[in-house]
């Protein structure tokens, strides 16, 4: 048993001891450059081909239109300024609650005077289908929407998004950051129906420093960055061969364990939700149609959620508020205002993240701890 | 590099201090503290042979000079370097030195006009054959030509080139970098600067650096209602400081229990107030371990609610040693522009609560009364409160984050 109870998976996740060990060879004797022509070389050339097979594989598209990048971050910059600049048309529809790169890189084509709008949300909080289909236009260029949402666990309903995208607007892009998803739910091109998927290996038991761009066919791609010519110009710079060989070895194995691990943490989600059920105000913050059980997001306690959070960390339990990288800035959680949540609500909020190597009695301790916590704590807001 | 024939290239720093600071009889120790800050500052990034000479430092790096001299740019005590050149100590060797040294300097002036030209000759070696005078002269023929930029000017010039006449070797200099001005760190004794993750305790503590005194540092850390982010924002400033000192330690003192007890006590106004008291206790017990004779806070009269008069006069009422405030006449810009300047700026405007929403009075008093608060602090066991604080505190002793 751990030091700690490790709840935040949709931060990031742990490396997965077989992961680990794939990487293990290209961290020490296989250090060769890809690019190089000497044995040592192509064996690092073929094992990012290995790699780009595992994805490909995963996502059911040939494995020349995946482009390995730095990370989520980067990949959702290649995918949406790649694609809009590449396109004719100038209108962009951006959803509601997106990961603060794809609402950046959004906020970009609009200085360079594309039109950005944000995609309507239904009064539950989900994408309002209805409000989505008039909003499209034949000059749609690029539609980003996020397929599992990183704050509350909402899955979009991209199917239906995509087959609105066809009749209605038949340039536009269906580009998806799917960084929560990957792993967790089908992502393959043929079922959500993306032009571009927005992946990380750190979410899913890989090694951080390795994401992908993809493309489900050949696209015209503006590049974002110049340099030696590899992942087809469109990301050049030496790859970072062993994060993308573990990588790879991640979604092979998330891939494989996928049916199994959904069953696993929807158990979790529903055994810590009857153990909250003793905190006085509980509100689950579950938006739209339906949620990915990986992610647990709720209200209860009178005292700010960062009060709770280092409470909490002091028992030895881990958890988040709201999306971990915008807790360093004052700003409130763009995403949660999206849903309607006041002020007050939004730094209340906690979210528990679960990964497949959580156990109930994780889910066991974690609670016991909050209710401890809130035991402690409801004494001193006033 | 040879110490013989004429320098390629700087081969010396030459270092000068502050003329008023060497009225005093404690003249040895200035210049003995000095010295060793000067090694201390240069350890680890140049290995140089620092020596002292006729009211001069001469630092002498292996290679990286110009870093040196950089360095030294931040050695409290220090009025200006200038990076130096060698040459044996006859008429004809350094007249052949001068050009280059000049040369390197006019890089750095505008071009397409003459350049007004000093040359002004120490003569510290008085048995050197020619007077200063001289020396300027004959100087000034060799390195004159017909289509060269440059202008003999007594008065007004732009450029000074510096000829240290001395026995062993002459060094010549044409660049003066601007040192802190200040007392070598060290020498006015230790001080406890109570250091939040704001702007201007930062801003405090390099000002008493800057009059001499080594600055340890206290931070109060209310986990678990703020995060450890707060208690590393604290330890990065205390790291970008910490290159104007020898050693920088941190005593990271958990303060969410006296908190609690001042919370508890009821009189919301006074919390405020009452918290700062205790931080002055704590800081206090923490001079007198550290053999600290004073404490500095980054405080200054009318910037926010609690620092009325009244208020710094309870606040500093429970410190047991003299409270030094360097920023008490500043405006807030003034203490930006000087945190822009260090640059700690940057991190201390990184949003992180420094003490938690749920600690924070609605009305804190404006006008406190030292009765009030003896009143009020009579319901707590204060000395308990400061020795769990201390006895629970961590001790960092911090290193430079950047050279």
């Amino acid at each position: 048993m751990s030091a700690f109870v490790y709840l935040d998976h949709a931060a990031t996740t742990p490396l997965a001891p077989e992961v680990a060990s794939a990487m293990a060879p290209y961290l020490a004797a296989e250090f060769g450059n890809p690019s190089a022509r000497h044995p040592l070389g192509v064996r690092a050339a073929q094992a990012l081909d290995r790699a780009r097979a595992q994805l490909a594989r995963a996502l059911l598209v040939p494995a020349a239109q995946v482009v390995f990048t730095s990370g989520g971050t980067e990949a959702a910059n290649l995918a949406v300024l790649g694609l809009a600049r590449a396109s004719r048309p100038r209108h962009v529809l951006v959803g509601a609650t997106e990961h603060a790169c794809v609402r950046a890189c959004t906020a970009q084509l609009a200085r360079e005077g594309f039109e950005v709008e944000r995609i309507a949300l239904a009064a539950e909080g989900g994408v309002d289908l209805d409000a989505f289909a008039r909003q499209l236009r034949p000059e749609t260029a690029l539609v980003a929407h996020m397929a599992v949402n990183n704050e509350f666990g909402t899955i979009a309903p991209l199917a239906r998004m995509s087959k609105l995208m066809r009749a209605r607007a038949k340039e536009a892009r269906l580009v998806v950051d799917a960084v929560q998803a990957l792993g967790k739910l089908d992502c393959a091109a043929s079922e959500l129906g993306w032009d571009a998927l927005i992946v990380s290996a750190h979410k899913l038991g890989g090694p951080k420093g390795a994401g992908a761009c993809v493309f489900a066919r050949e696209l015209a791609v503006q590049a974002i960055a110049f340099g030696g010519g590899q992942e087809h110009g469109l990301r050049p710079g030496t790859e970072n061969v062993p994060a993308i060989v573990g990588f790879g070895a991640a979604v092979e194995r998330a891939e494989a364990a996928r049916a199994r691990n959904l069953t696993h943490v929807a158990r979790l989600r529903a055994r810590m939700l009857e153990h909250l059920r003793a905190l006085p105000g509980l509100r689950v913050i579950a938006p739209g149609e339906a949620v990915l059980p990986h992610i647990l997001a709720f209200s209860a306690l009178g005292a700010p959620a960062e009060v709770v959070l280092h409470h909490l960390e002091q028992r030895g339990v881990y958890v988040s508020t709201g999306s971990a990288c915008q807790t360093l800035s004052k700003s409130l959680s763009p995403g949660l205002s999206a849903i309607g949540l006041g002020e007050d609500e939004i730094r209340r909020v906690l979210r528990v993240s679960f990964g497949a190597e959580t156990s109930t009695e994780d889910v066991d301790a974690a609670a016991r701890a909050l209710l401890d916590v809130a035991h402690e704590l409801s004494g001193q807001v006033s | 590099m040879s110490q013989q024939g004429i320098s390629s290239g700087p081969e010396a720093v030459l270092v000068r201090y502050g003329e008023l600071a060497l009225k005093g009889d404690n003249r040895g120790e200035f210049e003995q503290a000095l010295v060793r800050n000067i090694r201390a500052a240069l350890e680890g990034v140049v290995a140089a042979r620092v020596e002292r000479a006729h009211g001069r430092i001469f630092v002498f790096p292996e290679g990286r000079v110009e870093a040196a001299a950089r360095r030294l740019q931040r050695v409290f005590g220090i009025a200006s370097v200038s990076p130096a050149w060698g040459a044996p100590s006859t008429p004809e060797a350094i007249e052949r030195a001068a050009r280059p040294v000049l040369e390197e300097a006019f890089a750095e002036l505008p071009v397409g006009r003459k350049v007004p030209v000093r040359i002004e000759t120490n003569r510290v070696d008085k048995k050197f054959p020619l007077p200063s005078n001289a020396l300027d002269r004959r100087v000034a023929m060799h390195i004159l030509r017909d289509d060269d930029p440059i202008v003999v000017e007594l008065n007004h010039p732009e450029l000074v080139l510096g000829i240290e006449v001395r026995a062993e070797r002459t060094w010549l200099f044409a660049q003066r970098y601007p040192g802190p001005g200040g007392l070598p760190v060290g020498t006015l004794g230790r001080v406890v600067c109570l250091i939040s993750g704001g702007i201007d305790s930062p801003v405090a503590a390099w000002m008493a650096m800057k009059r001499g005194c080594e600055v340890l540092y206290v931070t109060f850390h209310s986990h678990p209602y703020i995060g450890d982010n707060a208690k590393k924002k604290v330890i990065d400033l205390v790291r970008v400081l910490a290159p104007w000192q020898r050693a920088s330690r941190l005593y990271v003192v958990p303060f969410a229990q006296a908190q609690l007890a001042i919370k508890a006590i009821g009189q919301d106004e006074y919390r405020t107030v009452l918290y700062r008291r205790m931080m002055q206790r704590i800081a206090s017990r923490v001079a007198a371990r550290e053999h600290a004779k004073a404490l500095v806070t980054g405080e200054c009269v009318g910037q926010v609610a609690s620092q009325t008069l009244e208020n710094l006069a309870c606040i500093g009422a429970a410190a047991s040693l003299p409270v030094l405030r360097p920023l008490v006449s500043f405006d807030k810009h003034e203490t930006i522009a000087r945190a822009i300047a260090l640059g700690t700026y940057a991190l201390s405007a990184v949003q992180e609560p420094d003490c938690c929403t749920l600690f924070m009075p609605r009305r804190p008093v404006i006008r406190g009364k030292l009765e009030v608060c003896e009143t009020l602090e009579a319901r707590l066991d204060v000395p308990a409160l400061v020795e769990d604080a201390l006895a629970r505190a961590e001790i960092l002793d911090l290193t430079p984050s950047g050279w």
